[in-house]
This record gives structure tokens, C-alpha cells and sequence, in this order.
């Protein structure tokens, strides 16, 4: 359980990234982010892994409150999906993906790159769970295609056995059909490992489909939080209002009840 | 558009000037420091001396120039490939089982006597070796390559560290980062040749002090360079691990050593490439490796021996650069 208590962040200049907002969020739920550019999606995310501190409010971690004491303890328990990936491009896929428990190997284990039996078959295992193959195993990450490399960084993100997955608009730079395939490998990961996944998405069509929940903020107010079932255009709107003419996403259109259906289907 | 008052008309806009007075005036001065620098520099010798080169091929007028050169090559050719030790200074000479490509030569040669006033004929036997110059060069010529290799790889020995103290991003604090890069700028200031010296007073002559002297210099250059590639490689993956825990040295093993890597290696190559030309010349100090067998041969007038050594220096330079130009298309 996470809960956000009142938090804000609120920069020198005055721009309020986040404010005053109020969250609970349960274990292996699955939250999209929705909202403008600039909206609080990233703030929000930050400061479950110490990248943003809150000016007021607490975020409590499984009845912990984070601050900057315990904040290295907390970051071995979230990890992150990037948008830019953020992969060591010129390593193989194995050993991207076994970085991902970095704070956990022993030193001259990483020093040498010659990483435990345990954690090798571990990372097969999320390997072959993204859909990536045994002949990918020792291939330069640089030599995959950008949606094989966000695989990768999937993978690499659930290696530490984390409580909770922050995904920084994981599809942003992938074409629809990579991005639907992406996502849905996240979501089975995310339900295969119990792990809460609290994601930001431009793509609202997206959210509609893979999220048990969604959250929209705008200009760091929370704008609306609940189910995909319970979105409306008009909400979509005033979140979106005001944005530049095509920062507004195609609004879904899809029928409902597919999306109900599938996030009901794990449930 | 906006026009306000204080705007004027296109026909009377400010325009610039290519040549004011100004730049006159720093070409003026430009021009008499290059005057007096040239006449310390002995400019105007040098340009006379060598147009003075044509007129000697014209036919016109001796130069010196050309004689000098000529002078070197009369006796530079033909190579020499021999090499021959008086038989009298071997121990247990046994003429009935001569070495491999080896001959006995008499020469018979006139010695003037100054007691009595007279020549004699005196006949001296020589061990004449066919190759014996040139695997005689040849092994001075690996001791070279051997001293660029030694002083490449106690180079990256002293960089490694050097190298990660002297990142911004690695460094543990600002006073360390400045002290190890005002250090290698040291190192880098100090000519290889200079800190050779040094050395040769130190450790005696031979290819310790060359090696050392590469290494000296060489690590400062290789640090320095080690350390912009650390502090340039992209900060994304290094700060993804970092916010999962994970400690410094980690991080810079996993995300910054691989990215760095391959721009290190092509350094190192070049550098080891350069320690080989360079240790060609250490020699002449004293430093070992061939340049003393340069200079050694140079300051009898050997100008045959020299030539051979030149030749083996170019031969051996321009292998390493197409083997290195291999090395790299296939690394890269």
C-alpha cells in the first residue's frame, strides 16, 4: 500500500509540479497517469524512488514514511522504466537485465561481470517472460529493435524483485502495435511478480485498456481517479484543455467493455 | 513590422567597415614582430639556403645544403647487412665449425709504425656473419617495440585510477579532482625526452628509463582523456541504477565502462603506436632501445649502418600503422 498524504512540490520559482495531493494506492494495482505534459506525472512518480522530495506531505510505503534517511533502503524496492531506456547500450541483454539488481550483487561479482548461476536463470526467466529469446541472450542491447530494447528495460526492472514499478511513458518513442505488445508485457510481469505499477501514459486509448485504474492530474491537481469504466470524455477534456491543439489524444472510442473486460480478467 | 521613431530608413543603416584603421594598425604591428622574429629564428638564411637548393640543381651556384645531404648519401649506400668481428677476440675459435651464414675474411691492411717510420702490411682475420647487422638492428628494433609495449601498459596502469579520480562525476571530493588533474597536466608537460634524461642519470643507460619516460607521459594523456570520456558518457543508464541503490563504483563499472571502452581501446592502440615511434628516438639519450644504436653509429660516421637502421625505423612504423589500421576497422 502507498498512500500519498497532502504532498506538494513546489519550486523555488513557484511552479507547483504537485499539489496537495491525496492517493492510496493497493499492492499489485495497476495505476496509469494521465494528464499534459508538465501535469505531475514524473513528480508524482519521483517521490517513491527519492528523485523528488516532496515540499509538504509525507508518502507512507507500506506504513513506512519515506524520507531522506531510509530512501536508498526504499529505492532497492522500486525500480524504473524509462522512457529513454536508459540501457547500457553496449552491454548484452543478460547483463542489462541483471544490472537491475545492482544494489544486491556482491562487488567483485560486478567487478568482474561474472554475475551468480541464480541471478543468471533469474534473468532467462524475465527474459523469456518479455517474449525475447535465447538467441537475444548475449547480443548488444544496440543491435535490438526500440520495442525488444523496452522489453529489456521491463525486464531489467522487475530483477530486483521490486514491490513497485514506476514507468516513465514506456511506449512514448514505440509505434501502437509495439507499444500494445509492451505494455501487455508489463502488465503480465507486473501481475506474475505481485508488483504495483504505477505508469504515465500519453495515450489515452492505452490507459483504457491496460490500467485497473486511472489517475489524471493537470497542472498538479488531481483531476480524476478511478476505473477505466468510469472515464469520460468530458473529463478527458478538462484534463487536456488548453493543451496545445494535438497534445489532446484521440479520445477512446473503443468499446468499454473490452477494456472491463480485460482488467477484470486478471482480477 | 514594428517601426519606432528611432528607426531610419534603409538607406541610412550603420553599415560595418571591412578595413578600419584599426585592423591596419594590428597588421602594422603584426608585421614588425614578425620581422624581428624571423631574424632571431634565421628566417631569411633559411629562405635563401633552400631556394638556393635550386640553384644548385641549375647549375648555378654551390649550395651547402645539397653538399651536406650528399655527403650522407655517398656513404649511406649501399645498406649495411654485415657484420664482422676480428677473429683474435673470440674465445675457442674453431675454424672447422663456422656459424650458420657466417665466412672468415683476411684483410690485409697497411699500418703505419711511428717508432721506425714504416708501413707494414698487416693481416687481420675477420668472422664476417652475412645478416649480422640486420638481426643485430633487428633485435635493437624489437627492444624498441618491447619498450613502447611496457611503457603503453604501465601508462594504462597509472591511468585507470588517475582517470576515475579525475572525473567530475567519480571524483570522491574537489579537492582530489583537482589535485590528480593538475598532476597529469604534469605529466603531460614534461617531454619525453627531458624526463628521459632524467632517468638515464638515475637508472643508468638501457630501456628502464625509456620505458618509464613513455609510461610518465603517455599516463597523463591516456588519464586525462580516460577521465573527459567518463564525465561525457551518457548520464541515463548511470542514473537508472543509481536510483535502485546500487553504489558508485558499481554504477561505474556496469553503466559507464562499457560505454567507454571501446573509445579507451582505440586510444590505447593509438598510444602504444606513438610510444614505438617515440621510443625510436628515447635512444638517443641514452634510453635504450634502437636510437642508440642510432646515435652510437651516427657519431662514427657509420652513415651505412644508419641507413639500415633508418630503414628498419620505416619499415616498422609503416607495419604498425597498417596493422593498427587493421585492428581498428575490425574493432570499431
Amino acid at each position: 500500500m502507498i498512500r500519498f498524504n497532502q504532498v506538494s512540490r513546489i519550486y523555488p520559482d513557484g511552479t507547483r509540479a504537485a499539489d496537495s495531493i491525496t492517493l492510496q494506492i493497493r499492492k499489485g494495482e495497476i495505476c496509469v497517469l494521465l494528464g499534459p505534459s508538465g501535469a505531475g506525472k514524473s513528480t508524482l512518480m519521483g517521490m517513491l524512488n527519492g528523485m523528488v522530495t516532496p515540499t509538504e506531505g509525507t508518502v507512507v510505503f507500506e506504513g513506512e514514511t519515506i524520507t531522506r534517511h531510509n530512501v536508498k533502503k526504499m529505492q532497492q524496492r522500486v525500480s524504473m522504466v524509462h522512457q529513454q531506456l536508459h540501457l547500457v547500450s553496449r552491454m548484452s541483454v543478460i547483463n542489462n537485465v541483471i544490472s537491475g539488481k545492482l544494489a544486491k550483487t556482491p562487488l567483485w561479482q560486478t567487478l568482474i561481470q561474472a554475475f551468480s548461476e541464480t541471478d543468471k536463470r533469474r534473468a532467462c526467466e524475465l527474459i523469456d517472460e518479455v517474449s525475447l529469446e535465447e538467441r537475444h541472450l548475449y547480443r548488444p542491447v544496440s543491435t535490438l529493435s526500440g520495442g525488444q530494447q523496452q522489453r529489456v528495460a521491463i525486464a531489467r526492472a522487475f530483477m530486483g524483485e521490486p514491490e513497485v514499478v514506476l514507468a516513465d511513458e514506456p511506449v512514448a518513442a514505440l509505434d501502437p502495435n509495439v507499444s500494445r505488445s509492451v505494455l501487455n508485457n508489463l502488465k503480465k510481469a507486473s501481475r506474475n511478480h505481485n508488483a504495483t505499477v504505477l505508469c504515465s501514459l500519453h495515450q489515452v486509448e492505452y490507459a483504457m485498456e491496460f490500467a485497473d485504474r486511472i489517475i489524471a492530474l493537470r497542472k498538479g491537481k488531481l483531476v480524476f481517479d478511478g476505473t477505466p469504466s468510469e472515464m469520460t470524455d468530458d473529463i478527458l477534456d478538462q484534463v487536456y484543455k488548453g493543451s496545445a491543439p494535438n497534445a489532446r489524444p484521440p479520445v477512446h472510442t473503443a468499446s468499454p467493455v473490452a477494456s472491463v473486460a480485460l482488467a477484470g480478467g486478471y482480477n | 513590422m514594428k517601426h519606432s521613431e528611432t528607426e531610419r530608413p534603409w538607406k541610412n543603416w550603420e553599415l560595418q567597415k571591412a578595413i578600419s584603421p584599426k585592423t591596419l594598425l594590428l597588421l602594422l604591428l603584426v608585421v614588425v614582430l614578425l620581422t624581428f622574429s624571423a631574424k632571431n629564428t634565421e628566417m631569411d638564411k633559411a629562405a635563401i639556403e633552400t631556394g638556393g637548393i635550386a640553384l644548385h640543381f641549375l647549375g648555378i651556384k654551390d649550395s651547402k645544403v645539397v653538399n651536406g645531404a650528399m655527403n650522407f648519401v655517398a656513404e649511406a649506400f649501399p645498406f649495411q647487412i654485415e657484420d664482422r668481428v676480428e677473429i683474435d677476440r673470440i674465445d675457442n675459435f674453431d675454424p672447422n665449425n663456422l656459424p650458420v651464414f657466417s665466412r672468415v675474411e683476411v684483410v690485409i691492411e697497411s699500418e703505419y709504425d711511428t717508432l721506425t717510420d714504416t708501413t707494414e702490411q698487416v693481416e687481420t682475420r675477420y668472422l664476417t656473419h652475412s645478416f649480422g647487422y640486420v638481426i643485430k638492428a633487428g633485435k635493437k628494433m624489437i627492444e624498441t617495440i618491447e619498450m613502447g609495449f611496457w611503457g603503453t601498459f604501465i601508462s594504462i596502469l597509472i591511468s585507470l585510477p588517475l582517470g576515475i579520480l579525475a572525473s567530475k562525476n567519480y571524483t570522491p571530493n574537489r579537492f582530489v579532482y583537482n589535485v590528480i588533474r593538475m598532476q597529469l597536466s604534469l605529466h603531460r608537460a614534461l617531454p619525453e625526452i627531458i624526463v628521459a634524461l632524467f632517468l638515464v642519470l638515475m637508472y643508468g643507460f638501457g630501456p628502464i628509463p625509456g620505458v618509464l619516460a613513455l609510461a610518465i607521459h603517455t599516463s597523463g594523456v591516456l588519464a586525462k582523456f580516460f577521465a573527459d570520456e567518463i564525465e561525457n558518457s551518457d548520464p541515463g543508464p548511470q542514473g537508472a541504477l543509481r536510483s535502485t541503490g546500487a553504489s558508485r563504483i558499481k554504477v561505474l563499472r556496469i553503466a559507464v565502462f562499457p560505454q567507454v571502452f571501446p573509445a579507451f581501446v582505440a586510444y590505447v592502440q593509438y598510444i602504444f603506436e606513438r610510444n614505438i615511434r617515440t621510443a625510436t628516438v628515447l635512444g638517443i639519450v641514452g634510453a635504450g632501445g634502437i636510437g642508440m644504436e642510432l646515435k652510437g653509429r651516427w657519431d662514427l660516421f657509420d652513415y651505412s649502418h644508419v641507413s639500415t637502421v633508418l630503414l628498419m625505423i620505416f619499415l616498422t612504423v609503416i607495419a604498425l600503422e597498417g596493422i593498427s589500421q587493421k585492428i581498428r576497422s575490425r574493432t570499431m
